[in-house]
C-alpha cells in the first residue's frame, strides 16, 4: 500500500482526494457538521499521501515526473517533483495535515453562521493548488495554479464576511497579488522571448545566449513579482492586514506556505533557470533581506493585534530566508561554491522550521481567541491558568522562534550565521562590509525577536487577566492540542536532527543547476554539523545536557534545601489593592525599543484631557492618549508612487472630454499614424 | 470578373465616394438622406453587375434584399424620424466647408500615398478602384469625426459600412448571399435602434447636437 | 584519569568560584569609598542564607516562576563547563562554538525576563523590558565582538581561538584591542554593571536586573543571585582568555595546570578591579543613553573586523 504511494500515483490520488474533498464539501453545504468533516478529512488524507510521497523521493533522492494531461506544447500538464520540489511539497503537505486536524475542531465555531461548504471548497482547492505550484513543469499551467491559489486564498481570506476590514484587507490582497503576477508575467514573457519554448527543462538549457541585461531584467521582475508574494518589504503591506483576516488555521497555512511559494520560484529561477549569476543580483537580495527582517521585526514589537503580530514575525523570518539565499547568490558569483551551498541550505532549512514554529504559532494564537473572542493582546494574562496546554505549547513555538537552542529555529540561524561569517572571512572589502552589516542586522533582529515573544507570551499567558475576556477562557478541544503537540514535538525533532537534515538539504542544494554535482565542505552526522575546519555543533547534545544539567541541580538543591517550606502569598502590592493595571502592558514594554528606534519608526503621540470645569481646568474628569506608528516605506515608497500616478492621471484626463467626435477622431489619427509607419 | 465593364464599375465607384463627400456638405438633414439613398442604390447597382458573372439566385435576393433595406427601410425610419422631432438645422460640422474640401482632399493624397505600392500586388484589379473604395472608407470616417449631429454620425458609419462593401466588390472577394443577408440583417435592426436612441436622446438633451450633450448627470 | 579529574575541575570552577570574584569586586568598591566592606567571602555565606530560608510564591505566579531558576542556573553552569579555563585539553567540539554559547545564555534571558513578568508586579513588568531592550541590543555588539576573532582565527570554535591566541599573532593586535574594548561593553551589559544597570540598587528608576529578581525568595532567589554570578565570572573568563591567552595550559601536565591558574586569577582580578574602578568613578547611564553606547560597540566591532586583512 505505501509502495503504491511512492509512485506518481501518490500525488495524483492526494490531488484527486483534495479535489473530491472540495466538492463534496461545497455539495453538502447546507449540513455544516458534515460538510466539515467531508472538507477536513479529505485534506487530512491528501495531505498524508502527498507527504508520503514527497518524503519518499527526498529520501531516495530520484526525481519523478507525474503526467496529468500531455498533450500539444501549449497546455502541457505534467508535474515534474524534483529534489526542490518534493521538499516544498513535503512542507506544504505537512503543514496541510496538522492544520486540517486543528480545523476539524476550529471551525465548529463557524456552524450557523457561515457556509462551511465554501470554507471546504476552497481549502482543500487551496492546498491542492499550492502543491501543483511548486510542481509545475511549464510556465502556462504554472500561471493558471498560481493565479488559483491567490484566488482560493483570497476567498479565505474575505471568508468572514461580515466584518468590514476583512473585506478591505482581501481587496488589498487581491490588488497586491496581482501586481505581483504582472511582473510575474513580465519575466515569464521574457523567459519565453529568449527561448522560445514554455517548459522549465527546456528554458534552462537554452539562455546561454541571451544578453545579460535581459537576464537581469528578468531576475528583477521575477524579485517583485514573487517578492510580492512572499513578503519582502516593501511589497508586503498586504501581509499584516489579510493573514489576521483569515480563519486561523489557513493563515497558519498561508503564513507558513504560501508565501514560501514565492522562495520557492527564487531559488528556481536564480538557481536553476538562469544560467549566470552577477554579484549585485546576490547583493539586492542580501540587503532586501536584512531590511525585511529588520523592519519586519521592529514593528511586529509596535503591535498588540496578535495576528497581526505574527503577520510581522513571518516577514522577518522571510528577511532571514533571503540573507541565506542572497550570501548564496553572492558566493556563486564569485566561484565559491561550498559557501554557496552553505547558504542556500541554510535558507532552505529556515523555511521548513518557519514554517513549522509559524504554525505552531497561529494555531496557538487560534486557540487563544477562539476562546477569549478577542484579538488585543491588551485583553489578554494569566491565561496559562486556564489553557495551561496551550500556553505550553506557545512557549515551545516562541522559543522556537526567538532561535534559542535546542529548537529548530536556532539550528537554521546558526547555519544563516556561518554562511555569512564565510563572506566576511574570504571577500573583498566591500562585500566585507556588507557582510558585517548583513550579520548586525541578523544579530539585532534575533535580539529583537526574543524580546517581542517575551512581551506576548508574558502579556498573554503570565500574570494577572487583564480584562473579563480572560474569565470565560477554558482548554481547547483534543484535536486541536493534538496538532499543536505534534508540531511542537517536530519543531523539537528538527532541532535535534539539524545533521542529518543538513545533509538531506545540501543534497538539494546540489541538484540545482547551478551548483551541480558539487560536494560542499560539509560533513554532518546525525549527531552534530561539521563544516569542516571552521565550525561544529551538535543539538542533542544540547538538549541532553540542558535536561541532565536541570535534573542534577534539581536534585542538589533539593538535597540542601528539600526542608524548607513554600508558602503562597499575593505579589508585593506596595500597600494597594493588586489591580491590572499594575501589570506591565504589551503598549509598555515596547515602548523603549520604539523610542529608541524613532528614527525609523517615526511614533507620534496626541493626548487629550476632559476637565470636570471647562472654565476652571484644574481636575481632569478623563484623559486620553493615542499612539501611533507611521509605516516607513509607505511614506518613501507607496506615497511617491501614488502621488505621481495621481498627477499623470489628472493630466491625462484631459483627453477624456466627453466627445464622440474627439475619440473617433483620436481612432483615425492613430490609423493613419500606423498606417504610415508601418505600410510606408 | 470585372473586365467586362470597368468603366461602368468606376462610374459607380464614384459615385460612392461623391456620396460619401457630399455627406460633408450636406446641411440639411433630408438632403443627407437622400445623398445615403443614393450611395446605397449604387452600391446594388455594384452588386447587380457582379451577379453579371457569376449568376446565383440567392445572391440575386440578397441584392434585392439589401437595396430595400439601404434604400427605402432605413431612410424611412430616418424620415420619420426627422419628422417627428424637427431634426431641421441640426447638420453642422466643427470646420466650415472650405476646409472640409481641403481636408478631403488631403486624405485622398494619403491614401494613394499609403497604399500605392501594395495595391499593385492586387492581380487583375485596376489599382485605382481600390483607391477609389479605401478613399471612400477615409471619407467616411472623417465624417463621423467631424460633422456634430447624431443623425449624421447615424448616416457616417452607414456610409462606411457600403465603402467597404464596394471595397470588397473591387477586390474581388467572395460576394456570398450570406454575407449579405447579415449586413442586411445588421443594418436593419441597428437602424430601428439607433432610430429609438435618437428619440430618447433627443427628448433627454432637446438637441441632437453632440457638443451641448456633455452633462449626463441630469 | 587526570582527564576526568580534569573534567570535573573544569565544570566546578565556574559555578563554586564565582560569588568569590563578586565579593573581591564589592570588596574593591568599598574600599573606594572608604570602607571596609564585607569580607570576600561573603556571598558564600549569603547564598548559605538563602537557601535556608522558606520561600513565598505569588498566586499569580505559573510554573515558569518556579522553573526558571533552576533553568537559568543550570544553563550558566552546562556554559561555564564548556569555555576555555585552565587548559585546552577540555576542548569541545559539542559545545564550543561561540554562538551556540552565546544563545543558550540568552534562553536564560528569556526565563528570566518572564519569570520577571509572571508576578504581575509593577517592577518585575518593566524590569523585563528595560532588560529585554539591552540584551536585544547588545547581541550584535556581543556577536561582532567576537566575530573578529573567528575571521583571524578561521574557527568559531573557543578552544580554536585561544589556540590562535597563543601563536601570539601580532599582526592582528590593533584588531583584537578594538575587539576586546567592543566585548568589554558587551560584558558590562550583560552582567549589569555599571554604567548600565546598578547591581546594589532597589530603586524603580535604576534597577533593571534587581527588578526582575526581585519577587523570588529563599532557594529561587539564591539560585537567581548565584547564576548571575556564574554569568559574571563567565564572561570575565572570556575576555581573560579570549583576548589574551597566554598562560593557558595546553595539555593536563600538573605545572602547566598550576600556572595557568595562577594566570587566570591574575587576569581575572585585575578584570575585577577595572569594573569596581568603573563603578566607583562613574555614574550609571540614564536608559534612553545605552543604546547609543552598544551601537557604538557594534561599530568598533566591525572596524575591527575591518582591520583584518
Amino acid at each position: 500500500m505505501i509502495n503504491f504511494l511512492f509512485t506518481s500515483f501518490g500525488l495524483l490520488s492526494s490531488l484527486g482526494l483534495f479535489v473530491v474533498g472540495a466538492v463534496s464539501a461545497l455539495l453538502f453545504n447546507k449540513h455544516d457538521k458534515l460538510s466539515n468533516w467531508l472538507g477536513n478529512l479529505s485534506a487530512i488524507f491528501g495531505s498524508l499521501f502527498a507527504l508520503i510521497f514527497s518524503g519518499n523521493i527526498l529520501i531516495s533522492k530520484v526525481p519523478q515526473t507525474v503526467v496529468l494531461i500531455s498533450n500539444s506544447q501549449l497546455f502541457n500538464t505534467t508535474l515534474r517533483v524534483d529534489l526542490l520540489s518534493a521538499f516544498f511539497i513535503f512542507v506544504v503537505s505537512l503543514l496541510g495535515l496538522l492544520c486540517s486536524i486543528y480545523g476539524l475542531s476550529y471551525v465548529k465555531h463557524y456552524y450557523s453562521k457561515y457556509n462551511l461548504g465554501v470554507l471546504g471548497f476552497f481549502y482543500n482547492l487551496f492546498i491542492a493548488s499550492m502543491i501543483l505550484v511548486v510542481s509545475a513543469s511549464n510556465m502556462l499551467s504554472f500561471l493558471i495554479v498560481w493565479e488559483i491559489m491567490s484566488l482560493a486564498s483570497y476567498f479565505l481570506v474575505i471568508y468572514e464576511h461580515r466584518d468590514e476590514e476583512n473585506i478591505k484587507a482581501g481587496f488589498l490582497y487581491f490588488i497586491m497579488t496581482h501586481i505581483g503576477t504582472a511582473f510575474i508575467i513580465l519575466s515569464f514573457l521574457l523567459l519565453y522571448r529568449e527561448t522560445s519554448s514554455l517548459d522549465f527543462e527546456i528554458i534552462k538549457n537554452n539562455l546561454t545566449n541571451s544578453s545579460s541585461l535581459i537576464q537581469s531584467i528578468i531576475f528583477i521582475s521575477a524579485l517583485v513579482g514573487f517578492g510580492t508574494k512572499a513578503g519582502i518589504i516593501p511589497f508586503h503591506i498586504w501581509l499584516p492586514k489579510a493573514h489576521p483576516a483569515a480563519p486561523s488555521h489557513v493563515s497558519a497555512l498561508m503564513s507558513g506556505v504560501m508565501i514560501k511559494t514565492g522562495i520557492y520560484m527564487l531559488v528556481r529561477i536564480a538557481f536553476d533557470v538562469l544560467p549566470t549569476t552577477p554579484l549585485w543580483w546576490g547583493v539586492l537580495v542580501l540587503v532586501a533581506g536584512a531590511v525585511s527582517s529588520l523592519l519586519g521585526v521592529l514593528y511586529a514589537l509596535s503591535e498588540h493585534d496578535f495576528k497581526r503580530l505574527l503577520a510581522y514575525h513571518s516577514i522577518e523570518n522571510i528577511g532571514i530566508i533571503l540573507l541565506g539565499m542572497g550570501s548564496s547568490l553572492i558566493f556563486l558569483s564569485l566561484g565559491m561554491k561550498s559557501l554557496a551551498v552553505l547558504g542556500l541550505l541554510a535558507a532552505l532549512y529556515h523555511t521548513i522550521n518557519h514554517a513549522v514554529f509559524k504554525a505552531l504559532l497561529f494555531l496557538g494564537a487560534g486557540a487563544v481567541i477562539s476562546k477569549t473572542h478577542t484579538r488585543n493582546i491588551e485583553d489578554y494574562g494569566g491565561l496559562i491558568k486556564y489553557m495551561p496546554r496551550t500556553a505550553f505549547f506557545f512557549l515551545i513555538g516562541s522559543m522556537a522562534i526567538s532561535a534559542l537552542p535546542p529548537f529548530n529555529g536556532f539550528a537554521s540561524e546558526w547555519l544563516t550565521f556561518q554562511s555569512m561569517f564565510g563572506g566576511v572571512a574570504s571577500l573583498g572589502s566591500l562585500t566585507k562590509l556588507l557582510f558585517i552589516l548583513a550579520i548586525g542586522a541578523l544579530a539585532f533582529t534575533s535580539g529583537l525577536a526574543v524580546m517581542c515573544f517575551v512581551k506576548v507570551f508574558g502579556a498573554t499567558f503570565l500574570a494577572r487577566p487583564r480584562s473579563s475576556h480572560v474569565k470565560e477562557a477554558s482548554e481547547v478541544s483534543i484535536l486541536m492540542q493534538f496538532s499543536m503537540a505534534a508540531l511542537s514535538l517536530i519543531a523539537l525533532t528538527l532541532g535535534l536532527l539539524a545533521g542529518w537534515l543538513s545533509n538531506i538539504f545540501s543534497g538539494i542544494a546540489i541538484s540545482l543547476r547551478n551548483l551541480n554535482n558539487f560536494v560542499p565542505d560539509i560533513s554532518s552526522t546525525i549527531q552534530s554539523i561539521n563544516l569542516n575546519g571552521t565550525a561544529a555543533m551538535s543539538m542533542p547534545t544540547v538538549f541532553v545536557l540542558m535536561i541532565v544539567v536541570t535534573a542534577v541541580i534539581g536534585i542538589l538543591i533539593y538535597i540542601v534545601s528539600g526542608k524548607q517550606k513554600v508558602t503562597h502569598n499575593i505579589t508585593w502590592d506596595c500597600g494597594t489593592n493588586l489591580t491590572p493595571r499594575m501589570e506591565i502592558t504589551a503598549t509598555g514594554f515596547s515602548r523603549s525599543v520604539i523610542t529608541i528606534f524613532k528614527g525609523i519608526l517615526r511614533p507620534t503621540q496626541q493626548t487629550g484631557v476632559e476637565y470636570r470645569d471647562a472654565n476652571l481646568r484644574y481636575f481632569p474628569k478623563s484623559s486620553s492618549i493615542h499612539f501611533e506608528l507611521k509605516d516607513i516605506y509607505s511614506i518613501f515608497f507607496y506615497k511617491p508612487v501614488q502621488e505621481l500616478f495621481l498627477r499623470v492621471s489628472e493630466k491625462t484626463k484631459k483627453i477624456q472630454s466627453g466627445n464622440i467626435n474627439f475619440y473617433i477622431m483620436y481612432i483615425f489619427l492613430v490609423l493613419i499614424g500606423l498606417l504610415l509607419i508601418f505600410v510606408m | 470578373m470585372f473586365e467586362s465593364s470597368p468603366q461602368l464599375l468606376f462610374i459607380l465607384g464614384s459615385i460612392v465616394f461623391v456620396s460619401g463627400v457630399l455627406l460633408h456638405l450636406a446641411k440639411k438633414n433630408y438632403l443627407a438622406v437622400r445623398i445615403y439613398i443614393l450611395q446605397s442604390l449604387a452600391i446594388g447597382g455594384l452588386l447587380l453587375v457582379s451577379l453579371l458573372s457569376d449568376f446565383s439566385g440567392l445572391l440575386l435576393t440578397a441584392v434585392v434584399c439589401t437595396v430595400i433595406v439601404k434604400g427605402l427601410v432605413a431612410p424611412y425610419f430616418f424620415f420619420k424620424l426627422i419628422k417627428k422631432n424637427q431634426l431641421q438645422f441640426s447638420a453642422s460640422t466643427y470646420l466650415n466647408t472650405p476646409v472640409t474640401l481641403l481636408f478631403v482632399a488631403l486624405i485622398v493624397v494619403l491614401v494613394r500615398m499609403i497604399f500605392v505600392k501594395s495595391l499593385q500586388s492586387f492581380v487583375g484589379i485596376d489599382a485605382n478602384l481600390l483607391l477609389l473604395a479605401l478613399s471612400t472608407i477615409f471619407v467616411s470616417v472623417f465624417v463621423l469625426i467631424n460633422r456634430k449631429g447624431a443623425l449624421s454620425q447615424i448616416l457616417g458609419v452607414l456610409s462606411l459600412e457600403n465603402s467597404i462593401v464596394s471595397f470588397a466588390l473591387f477586390a474581388g472577394l467572395e460576394q456570398s448571399p450570406a454575407l449579405q443577408f447579415g449586413i442586411t440583417f445588421d443594418i436593419l435592426i441597428w437602424v430601428m435602434i439607433a432610430s429609438v436612441f435618437v428619440t430618447m436622446i433627443y427628448k433627454q438633451f432637446g438637441t441632437l447636437d453632440v457638443t451641448s450633450m456633455k452633462n449626463l448627470t441630469e | 584519569m587526570i582527564s576526568i579529574f580534569a573534567w570535573i575541575i573544569q565544570i566546578l570552577l565556574i559555578p563554586v568560584f564565582s560569588p568569590l570574584f563578586v565579593g573581591v569586586t564589592r570588596k574593591i568598591k568599598a574600599k573606594f569609598q572608604n570602607r571596609q566592606g564585607a569580607s570576600i567571602f561573603q556571598p558564600y555565606r549569603d547564598l548559605w542564607k538563602l537557601f535556608h530560608k522558606d520561600e513565598v510564591v505569588s498566586h499569580d505566579a505559573s510554573w515558569i516562576f518556579r522553573f526558571s531558576p533552576y533553568i537559568i542556573l543550570a544553563l550558566t553552569v552546562m556554559v561555564g563547563g564548556s569555555i576555555p579555563l585552565i587548559s585546552l585539553a577540555t576542548k569541545n567540539n559539542l559545545l564550543g562554538d561561540f554562538l551556540v554559547l552565546i544563545y543558550i545564555l540568552a534562553v536564560g534571558t528569556f526565563f528570566l525576563a518572564l519569570s520577571g513578568m509572571d508576578t504581575g508586579g509593577g517592577f518585575g513588568g518593566f524590569g523585563s523590558s528595560r532588560e529585554m531592550t539591552v540584551a536585544a541590543l547588545t547581541e550584535g555588539g556581543l556577536i561582532c565582538s567576537l566575530l573578529t576573532l573567528v575571521i583571524a582565527s578561521h574557527t568559531t570554535n573557543l578552544f580554536g581561538m585561544v589556540n590562535f591566541g597563543l601563536g601570539l599573532p601580532l599582526q592582528y593586535l590593533p584588531a583584537i584591542l578594538l575587539a576586546f574594548f567592543s566585548f568589554c561593553i558587551s560584558l558590562l551589559a550583560e552582567t549589569a554593571r555599571f554604567p548600565f544597570d546598578n547591581p546594589a540598587t532597589h530603586l524603580e528608576l535604576t534597577m533593571i536586573h534587581e527588578a526582575m529578581i526581585l519577587e523570588h525568595s529563599g532557594k529561587g532567589l539564591a539560585m537567581m543571585e548565584w547564576a548571575a554570578a556564574n554569568k559574571f565570572l563567565i564572561f570575565l573568563s572570556l575576555a581573560a582568555n579570549l583576548f589574551f591567552p597566554f598562560g593557558i595550559a595546553v595539555n593536563l601536565s600538573l605545572s602547566s595546570l598550576l600556572v595557568a591558574t595562577v594566570v587566570l586569577v591574575v587576569k581575572i582580578l585585575l578584570l575585577c578591579f577595572g569594573v569596581a574602578i568603573l563603578e566607583s568613578f562613574t555614574a550609571k547611564f540614564r536608559f534612553f543613553r545605552l543604546p547609543d553606547l552598544l551601537f557604538t560597540s557594534f561599530v568598533i566591532s566591525a572596524i575591527a573586523i575591518g582591520l583584518i586583512f
